[in-house]
């Protein structure tokens, strides 16, 4: 502990905490607090409403969801899932694959590479918008390209089946730009002379990458997966703009939203929401980590 | 046009093949093949890039500037009768220049404050004036660990009158504490001479921080101020929630509604998408370099500290 040098000797003392007051009285109110919040009530009975009591009920919301409401919580938790594993997994793959191709000098590459990181710095309203225009089940492009390949028609994010993968989909375009720029910024940090050894052992390039690549990206693969993961669980925004919720779309997080402000609100059954979302964050997140980093003291 | 933009790819390249040594070239499979190897690698990032990544978007500028019966007579051709009016509809039906102004002051303002109470927050915690420095270090970052606090949120900005209000919304996005503790590391590298010559010059401690940290901070300061504006100005969520008054609407949430009342009319709606996409169209245009090395290099150093973080706290469990 070292002492601060400013002020009076009779100020001196107070001037670290005045300091920080402003933005620490802030963060405990607007940060700390409601996070903190959200456990206490999740275990009371508040619909939200202007002067309706807080009613604590223990475990009322937590009972009601795994049995009574079970047929809307559960779908919920699949479709979290599903999103999680198949974003993180094939927003990975891709973000490889646009890493081996894009991971070249020259001004064209570079272009290339600011073009693919775009679609991230816009709002979730404008690419959500965009997408739910060239998904249009009438007018759209894709309707187009669909019939000519099926000879059929498809209602796109309105179909059951469809509604979700293509979520996904427009999920995984937005942020693979995000997953390349960390792998090519693994595969700078391989030393050229590991390259150089396994081409004078006169491997091909599957092996190449196999055996060197792939085992010294396990760095950046750790960050990728856990940070994917991380993002992908949280998200309901891009959901809400495309199908708001519907044709098998509602993640936990969308299902919180929609009990909290949706049309029948119920913000302590929400609270518990979000708390089954948090612990649902801590296992995958916990796990992810465990397995990334044992994975990379195996390799 | 994409072929042109192909060559004009492909001449990038053009110097460095005529540099190699003609023996060597002999023993490559042939000077051909290589060249048409590498233009083919070219062409499939170019087609990856302009078609899966750009197309979406360019697809919509395009239908932005067709007229409606122009639209439902071929809605994925290129526009026929070439209109500029979408815009201006679109700027007075959904009421965006006001809403460009609040998106402004929602993101300009919450951005400066948190920056400038960041450095007072992390000042004296990176200096280690406090008896327990390192724990109140550790504390702030482990709170963002807890679970989101949206809910809880709203019901106390009703019960402070911050709901629904430009100043409560102004006030709750610029304590919420986002990007404080970000600095301390970023301090621990300007010397501590600094701070106890400033001190016995007489100078006060505000005017220390003023006059002195924050211009020695500005790389750091930069990064965060363009990252905290572009994430501002495209919150949907917050505004969705806390604001329902339409006069009070940032941008984005006006196109969330804008998309809805006007469905099936997607001339307009493109153009309104457009206008709420232009500003940070433009400013990736000219920061572009800038904003995806600073993802790179801050998703990187970011997550290194987390995984250590928790790492750190697995071993002490």
């Amino acid at each position: 502990m070292s002492r601060c040098p400013f002020g009076t000797s009779r100020t001196r003392r107070f001037i670290p905490w005045a300091s920080i007051s402003i933005p620490g009285i802030g963060w405990l109110l607007f940060g700390l607090y409601p996070s903190l919040a959200t456990i206490v009530y999740s275990f009371t009975q508040y619909s939200g409403l202007p002067g309706t009591p807080v009613n604590f009920c223990g475990f009322c919301n937590y009972t009601n969801g795994f049995t009574a409401l079970w047929g809307e919580l559960w779908p919920a938790i699949k479709t979290t899932l599903i999103y999680v594993a198949g974003v993180t997994i094939l927003q990975n793959a891709i973000g490889l694959g646009l890493a081996m191709l894009m991971n070249r000098p020259g001004r064209s590459y570079t272009f290339y590479r600011a073009l693919i990181f775009m679609p991230q710095i816009f709002s979730v309203a404008v690419v959500g918008t965009t997408f739910a225009l060239i998904l249009d089940p009438i007018t759209g492009p894709a309707e187009n390209a669909w019939h000519g390949i099926f000879h059929s028609t498809s209602a796109f994010l309105g179909d059951n089946t469809l509604a979700l993968p293509l979520v996904m989909a427009v999920n995984i375009w937005m942020f693979s730009g995000y997953s390349m720029l960390i792998y090519i910024a693994g595969l700078r940090n391989i030393p050229k002379p590991v390259y150089e050894a396994a081409a004078l052992d006169g491997a091909g390039k599957w092996r190449v990458f196999r055996h060197v690549t792939w085992p010294l990206l396990a760095p950046a693969t750790t960050v990728n997966v856990f940070l994917t993961a991380m993002g992908t669980l949280g998200e309901y925004a891009l959901i809400l703009v495309l199908t708001g919720g519907n044709f098998g779309t509602k993640t936990l997080g969308l299902y919180m939203y929609d009990s909290a402000f949706g049309s029948n609100a119920q913000l302590g059954y929400g609270s518990m929401l979000a708390i089954l979302q948090f612990g649902l964050t801590l296992v995958i997140g916990g796990g992810l980590l465990w397995a990334l980093r044992r994975r990379e003291i195996q390799l | 046009m994409s072929g042109t933009t192909a060559m004009a790819a492909l001449a990038d390249q053009g110097p460095h093949a005529p540099a190699q040594n003609p023996r060597r070239q002999l023993k490559q499979p042939s000077r051909v093949a290589r060249l048409a190897r590498l233009s083919g690698r070219q062409l499939l990032c170019f087609v990856i890039a302009a078609f899966v990544f750009a197309a979406p978007l360019v697809y919509l500028f395009l239908q932005s500037f067709k007229t409606f019966t122009g639209f439902l007579q071929d809605p994925t051709g290129s526009p026929h009768p070439w209109t500029k009016q979408n815009f201006s509809d679109a700027w007075s039906v959904g009421d965006f220049g006001r809403e460009m102004i609040n998106s402004l002051i929602y993101a300009v303002i919450p951005v400066t404050i948190t920056l400038t109470l960041g450095v007072f927050l992390a000042f004296p915690i990176s200096r280690g004036w406090f008896r327990h420095s390192n724990v109140l270090y550790s504390f702030f970052i482990f709170s963002g660990f807890l679970p989101g606090g949206l809910i809880p949120l709203f019901i106390e900005a009703r019960a402070l009158h911050l709901y629904n209000s430009m100043p409560g919304y102004l006030l709750m996005v610029s304590l919420s504490g986002a990007g404080f503790f970000f600095f301390v590391g970023y301090i621990k590298g300007i010397p501590k001479e600094i701070d106890e010559a400033a001190a016995l010059d007489g100078c006060g401690y505000i005017r220390f921080i003023f006059r002195i940290v924050i211009p020695q901070m500005k790389p750091a300061l930069a990064t965060f101020a363009i990252f905290g504006f572009v994430g501002s100005w495209n919150n949907l969520i917050l505004p969705l929630v806390m604001l329902s008054d339409k006069s009070l609407w940032p941008v984005t949430r006006g196109l969330y509604s804008f998309f809805g009342e006007n469905t099936q009319n997607w001339p307009l709606i493109a153009a309104g998408t457009f206008i709420v996409a232009a500003p940070i169209l433009l400013l990736f245009i000219l920061l572009q370099r800038f904003l995806v090395e600073g993802v790179a290099g801050g998703a990187a150093f970011g997550t290194q500290g987390v995984t250590k973080a928790a790492a750190d706290q697995g071993d002490a469990e």
